[in-house]
């Protein structure tokens, strides 16, 4: 049953999940910007959404098609 | 020439138009170009307010701080008395953002260390460290100063008179709630999709769920959306006027149209109009032709759309320093 399932609603899912993943790399994109040297107006703002962010970093960097983390102090890999 | 009796009726008249237009409001921003004299005229009105028995602060936002040059006394980030006019009370603050932007990083920081492995404690500050360093933030931190001395309005202060660095900082500083509360909802709108996805994604396989992160960044989010749109309100909705000062040149006066303008498109009130310095028509060749210049450049450059309050005040010959001389200043420009 529970293959069944995962038969009809996995490619949903999957597409679901890759609409939401670039929608949360976008805001990591955003919230980072200063950092990766993008001047970013409310860096004051950003920077305390910057906690949220981090344990999602190394795969987000990966994600973007960045081998070796884009962070000098930042050393996930 | 001498000004004619229907003149000097019209500059009372003036004066007694502006201070009623500043009676009304619970901040006032004083700006201009640069050296124009706008931490005269803030004191000056500031000591106006306060010698009607109101509690005046008047809080220097420019870094390169005046106030208590102009005073004669010593004022910090934390409000001094500067005189006791008449019942009233008037107080002075240098606004120093940088405290602000200390107390934001360490409040930063303390959310860091409760959500982050200690292996990432010394990557995260690094990162928080640089930035701080943004040139933004230290302009963040000052909206963040100015929003905090707005709510002592009411309490503390009935009225607080901001003395305002030169027009270009100023004016970007004023836009920023609004560009702010644009910045948010962008974000915000960014996690709502985000969250949909989510939640048409649980709809196809039970069991997962955004976990606890998630609904504090949000919530973090819209505090900032009410926060800046509240901001964005106290200056636009008539209790904030603007005072901007300038003298009767050329270059002064076609910056001065140019501010005047862009109040128009931010949606502050022009509560009223101050030329200052301006040269005596009748002592002397030199000032007489400086006065006839001056006029000239005003007629090509009106200062003030009919129906604002606009005020003049002479060249003169003291230092107008010290609190008698404020306390001058401010009823020449009320009184």
């Amino acid at each position: 049953m529970k293959t069944l399932e995962e038969a009809y609603a996995g490619p949903y899912r999957q597409s679901l999940a890759r609409d939401r993943r670039d929608e949360d790399d976008l805001f990591t994109l955003v919230v980072l910007g200063e950092a990766l040297g993008v001047p970013d107006p409310a860096a004051y703002y950003t920077m305390e959404l910057m906690p949220y962010l981090y344990q999602d970093f190394h795969a987000w960097h990966r994600r973007m098609g960045i081998p070796r983390s884009p962070l000098d102090h930042v050393a996930c890999c | 020439m001498a000004p004619s009796h229907g003149d000097s009726a019209l500059a009372s008249g003036s004066r007694r138009m502006l201070l009623t237009s500043l009676e009304t409001r619970s901040t006032v921003y004083v700006g201009g170009k640069g050296g124009v004299g706008k931490t005269t005229v803030s004191s000056g009105i500031a000591h106006a307010l306060a010698a009607r028995g109101r509690r005046v602060l008047v809080a220097s936002t420019d870094p390169a701080h005046s106030l208590g040059h102009l005073w004669r006394v010593s004022v910090g980030d934390s409000p001094v008395l500067l005189a006791q006019p008449q019942g009233g009370e008037l107080h002075g603050v240098e606004l120093d953002p940088q405290a602000t932007l200390e107390r934001h990083l360490a409040a930063v920081r303390a959310t860091m260390d409760r959500m982050l492995p200690e292996r990432m404690h010394k990557a995260a500050r690094e990162h928080l460290d640089l930035a701080a360093q943004a040139p933004g933030s230290h302009e963040s931190a000052m909206l963040e100063r100015i929003a905090s001395v707005t709510e002592l309005t009411g309490t503390e202060f009935d009225t607080v008179v901001f003395d305002t660095a030169p027009t270009g900082h100023t004016l970007r500083l004023l836009s920023l709630p609004e560009r702010l509360t644009g910045w948010t909802e962008r974000l915000l709108a960014n996690r709502d999709k985000s969250e949909r996805y989510q939640a048409a994604m649980s709809s196809l396989v039970t069991g997962r769920h955004r976990d606890e992160p998630e609904s504090e960044l949000r919530q973090m989010l819209h505090r900032r959306r009410q926060r800046f749109a509240a901001m964005h309100t106290d200056i636009t909705d008539g209790s904030a006027g603007f005072v901007a000062v300038t003298v009767a040149e050329r270059l002064p006066l076609a910056e001065h149209a140019e501010l005047v303008a862009e109040l128009d498109v931010l949606g502050i009130d022009l509560a009223g109009v101050v030329v200052n310095r301006r040269a005596p028509s009748e002592s002397g060749a030199l000032l007489k032709a400086r006065s006839a210049l001056e006029e000239a450049a005003l007629a090509d450059q009106p200062p003030a759309a009919p129906g604002t309050p606009l005020v003049s005040l002479p060249l003169m010959a003291e230092d107008l320093t010290g609190a008698e001389q404020i306390a001058r200043i401010g009823s020449m420009l009320t009184g």
